[in-house]
């Protein structure tokens, strides 16, 4: 068990070394590679945090022409996946201050559609139309969660990071990132039957 | 007291549900969990709640597209060639700039010599050779100068033409 955790550890580590010499040549290979190992993920949290799938697009693209500039700025010491979420955070962030001088709290934007949720896979009948409505109502809940508590819910659920992990993405305490899950998800548990009154 | 360590057990298991996630505790979390969820109803809806919310959260499927990525990387690689080619400029720029910058000192330097054997040479005062090394070098500045502020060159617009 320790030995597989080992050779796990020890594979990331070497992964990171090799992602942080590429990003120093600026090789445009490895982000060829980064751009499509990341693209959902990445995407998915842009969604989440902006609320709006075509700025998400927007940041998308700026996010991977950051990494290609600032590349030499990634410490192999860290996940790349972290480092990847914090400057795509910082970009959001750069764009909300161009618009309103704010933090996250200015892309909460109830004017907004909710969020598009394309149809699930196949299953049968009732559950799937149960499972699907659920979803709806998650992702339209979310919609009207502050941004900070809909980032903290996707790194953790969807991104599977650490607590640690989240801290270091949205540079803020331990403490703050707990609170911000513990209150996302229980402001998101009268959405699960529908829209709260 | 009885009722501060139910409060505090209450929030231990919310806290374990919502941080952890149910699926990833420890197992004597767990076991804890487990007993605590058995005999409390609130905190097994909230636990039933988070799973369904985490699941819903899972479900949601957001993917890029194939354009978006094929976009991101072409732009990715456009401006990994303009870097490299600043670069390489930059890099140009420097090594002229050291060039010239060596250039001047030494042959500053041996103009300086020139005009002290000069001004030796025809017994002059050091004042007045110093002055003529001086207006030497600073002669083909100001001329440059005088000249292209007369042909208004810093006024034109951007077809080369004077107007006004």
């Amino acid at each position: 068990m320790n030995a597989t955790a080992f050779y796990f550890e020890s594979s990331m580590a070497q992964e990171s070394t090799e992602i942080a010499r590429g990003l120093r040549r600026r090789d445009p290979d490895l982000l060829d590679r980064l751009i499509e190992q990341y693209q959902h993920r990445l995407l998915r949290y842009l969604v989440y945090l902006t609320g709006r799938r075509d700025l998400a697009e927007d940041l998308f693209q700026e996010t991977w022409i950051r990494v290609l500039e600032r590349g030499h700025q990634f410490n192999e010491r860290y996940a790349f996946s972290t480092w990847l979420f914090a400057v795509a955070r910082n970009l959001a962030i750069d764009h909300m201050r161009r618009k309103q001088p704010s933090s996250l709290d200015g892309l909460l934007n109830d004017d907004e559609a909710p969020l598009d949720v394309p149809a699930t896979g196949q299953a049968s009948a009732f559950d799937v139309t149960l499972r699907r409505e659920q979803n709806e109502h998650i992702a339209a809940g979310m919609q009207h969660l502050p941004a900070e508590y809909r980032e903290a819910l996707v790194l953790r659920f969807q991104e599977g990071m650490s607590l640690e992990e989240i801290a270091s993405v949205a540079r803020v305490p331990l403490g703050t990132v707990k609170s911000r899950i513990y209150r996302g998800l229980s402001a998101l548990e009268p959405w699960l039957k529908g829209a709260p009154l | 007291m009885n009722t501060i360590m139910n409060n505090d057990a209450h929030e231990r298991a919310r806290n374990l549900i919502a941080w952890a996630g149910p699926e990833a505790l420890s197992s004597a979390d767990r076991a804890w969990l487990a007993a605590h969820v058995e005999t409390c109803a609130s905190c097994r809806t909230f636990a039933e709640n988070a799973v369904a919310t985490i699941h819903a959260l899972r479900a949601i499927p957001i993917a890029a597209e194939r354009s978006l990525v094929s976009t991101t990387q072409m732009k990715v690689r456009r401006r990994a060639l303009e870097l490299q080619s600043q670069r390489e400029r930059f890099w140009l720029v420097s090594v002229s700039c050291t060039a010239v910058t060596l250039c001047a000192l030494l042959s500053t330097f041996a103009l300086w010599r020139g005009f002290a054997w000069v001004g030796a040479r025809a017994q002059l005062a050091p004042s007045i050779w110093q002055v003529g090394f001086l207006v030497f070098c600073v002669t083909p500045a100001l001329v440059a100068g005088v000249l292209l502020l007369l042909r208004g060159t810093h006024l034109a617009d951007r077809t080369g033409s004077y107007e006004g």
